[in-house]
């Protein structure tokens, strides 16, 4: 019995002074997260090397919704584009028309009337509110919460209900001109003229509206602000330094959250933002809290432009006088423009025909989610999730 | 609009453009309150990062390409004949200040090649990747120059005027074929894009 003993002893002493040369490694395992995950916003795949709870490596998979607009546009003709790229980001589609469409009268050199361009900046901050606050709902969701979901997409609806008494469209308004904003209804007809401005009762029901979003998004505060979970998933998570994001040409409300104060309504003139009183929210830390903040602050500052908006919006005609068939002289220009998801711009080429001889897109997400193999490096898998959601980005404006 | 401070925002874009086109020995043109600065493509790379580095454009809006060609399968012909190239645009951006200026250079249609600026600009990644799938330009030391949107296997490079629009060869548009009144409008007749109340 005590030989026995003396015996493990001495196997105890014995192990304790193995030294192990040889590292034991768990295999690594590739994981595929999508096209079809919900936390992708469309169809976005990634490939992943994980080595227990943390990723390596990751390579999005990007393309699955790619339409080639580019290439369209050169086979069509200027009033014809804004179908097209009202298509990129459908959450704000609106958004998406105005950039281009100034890019077009600026080559034409068309003066757009003053409340026309009162009426693209409403309804262009309306977009951004329903962009917004789609993101308030679906970011909350994806890290566990469902509640705010029925809040933000119920004040959305009535966004999106006054945004389709003017266009007639939801998501795909296609409602500028060249020149101005579709006139009315029923007036391009060659039977009928009829000469309509916005909607009776818009204007005041919109500032009401506004009333409704500001007290929504003191709702969607308290839920989520004080909610010890969503804290822990998002503070300090998926910090980016704001020179990385300008690197990577991180624009909008994700380059803000990382403290850079760079707003395209304030340092452009495309629509008349420089006459309203408004504040650029930015982020101290640059984590996935600050872009949940950043959005919400942003959605109260859209909602006050465009109650000052709607106060001092001027009466006159809806669209300067153009030609029935609008050839833009030859030259090129770039436009960008502050939409919902960042900087969106058009450099358009014309050679003077009746299309562009070359119309490039650049679009906010795509430059956003470029930096997710930067980010993404070491992140725990649940993480993924919370980086990714909190870059606010849609598939549709990614691919193109 | 009343407001314009397009003029002052013209005038400083005009003097940056021209201090880097300048620092960097190129040329420079400003349209349009869209500034644009040429450079020989050899020193595509040491533009760009003078760019960066001297006058403060840390911001890599995007890259793309031009294909100036007087072929074209679709879309319209140039009206004149311009000399065969791919020109490159790159747009970089101050952050301070909001400027941005476009960089562009020249490539060979016979083989185009050009150095590949993720050194400089992490985001020029994916970018780069595009043009090279979209024109078939080839960025020496891109550390990835693999297709980004189109399937693997992909013949072609869509983004060329010589690459045909399929839709457009098995239906010639805007043509006869496609133009239907819209319901109680009088037939021929295009819509009037005139201000009813002017």
């Amino acid at each position: 019995m005590t030989t026995r003993l003396s015996a493990d002893q001495d196997l105890v002493r014995h192990l304790s002074e193995v030294s192990v040369s040889v590292e034991l490694q768990t295999p690594d395992m590739t994981l595929n997260i999508g096209p079809q995950h919900p936390s992708t916003h469309g169809v976005l795949r990634l490939v992943a090397t994980v080595d227990g709870e943390r990723a390596f490596n990751v390579q999005p998979v990007i393309g699955y919704m790619h339409r080639g607009y580019e290439k369209l546009a050169e086979v069509r003709t200027y009033p014809q584009i804004t179908t097209l790229v009202n298509r990129i980001d459908w959450v704000s589609g609106y958004a998406n028309e105005v950039p281009f469409i100034i890019a077009a009268e600026r080559l034409l050199g068309v003066e757009v009337p003053e409340r026309a361009q009162f009426i693209r900046l409403i309804l262009t901050e309306m977009a951004r509110i329903a962009s917004h606050l789609v993101f308030n709902a679906s970011y909350p969701l994806e890290l566990g919460a469902a509640t705010p979901l029925f809040f933000a997409l119920r004040e959305r609806e009535r966004v999106l209900d006054l945004l389709e008494s003017v266009t007639g469209g939801r998501f795909h308004p296609n409602f500028n001109r060249i020149g101005g904003v579709k006139p009315a209804q029923g007036a391009g007809s060659a039977t009928r003229k009829v000469i309509q401005d916005l909607p009776r009762g818009f204007l005041a029901e919109t500032r009401a509206a506004m009333d409704k979003v500001l007290s929504t998004v003191n709702e969607l505060e308290a839920l989520v602000a004080g909610n010890e979970i969503i804290l822990a998933r998002t503070k300090g998570i998926g910090l980016i330094p704001p020179e990385t994001a300008a690197a990577y040409g991180m624009s909008g409300p994700n380059l803000r959250a990382s403290g850079v104060g760079f707003d395209l309504r304030k340092v452009s003139d495309y629509l008349p933002y420089t006459q309203f009183d408004f504040r650029v929210p930015t982020g101290a830390n640059g984590d996935c809290w600050d872009r949940w903040w950043v959005r919400l602050e942003e959605t109260r500052q859209s909602a006050s432009i465009i109650q000052q908006a709607i106060d001092s919006i001027p009466s006159g005609p809806l669209l300067a006088k153009v030609p029935k068939i609008i050839k833009i002289p030859k030259g090129e220009i770039y436009v960008r423009a502050e939409n919902p998801k960042g900087e969106m711009g058009y450099y358009l080429v014309s050679d003077g025909g009746l299309g562009p001889y070359r119309l490039k897109i650049r679009s906010a997400s795509f430059s956003n989610l470029s930096i997710l193999p930067w980010i993404l490096e070491g992140a725990l898998i649940p993480d993924i999730i919370a980086i990714m959601g909190s870059l606010d980005f849609v598939l549709g404006d990614v691919d193109r | 609009m009343t407001a314009s401070p397009s003029d002052t925002a013209a005038t400083s874009v005009e003097g940056l453009a021209a201090a880097l086109s300048d620092a960097v020995g190129g040329s420079y043109e400003v349209a349009h309150g869209t500034a644009k600065v040429r450079v020989e493509k050899e020193r595509w790379v040491e533009s760009l990062r003078a760019a960066r580095d001297d006058f403060g454009l840390i911001f890599f809006s995007w890259l793309s390409a031009v294909d100036w060609s007087n072929q074209v399968e679709v879309g319209d012909a140039l009206t004149e004949t311009v000399e065969e190239r791919y020109e490159v645009v790159a747009a970089v951006a101050d952050i301070s200040t909001g400027l941005i200026v476009l960089l562009s250079t020249d490539l060979d249609k016979a083989n185009p090649r050009l150095a590949s600026l993720v050194g400089v600009y992490a985001g020029a990644n994916w970018h780069e990747r595009e043009a090279h799938e979209m024109f078939g330009i080839e960025f020496d030391g891109h550390p990835q120059l693999i297709k980004l949107y189109l399937p693997e296997g992909f013949l072609g490079h869509p983004l060329r005027k010589s690459y045909p629009l399929l839709s457009r060869e098995v239906k010639p548009w805007p043509g006869k074929v496609d133009v239907e009144g819209m319901p109680g409008q009088a037939d021929e007749d295009e819509p009037s894009t005139e201000n009813p109340e002017a």
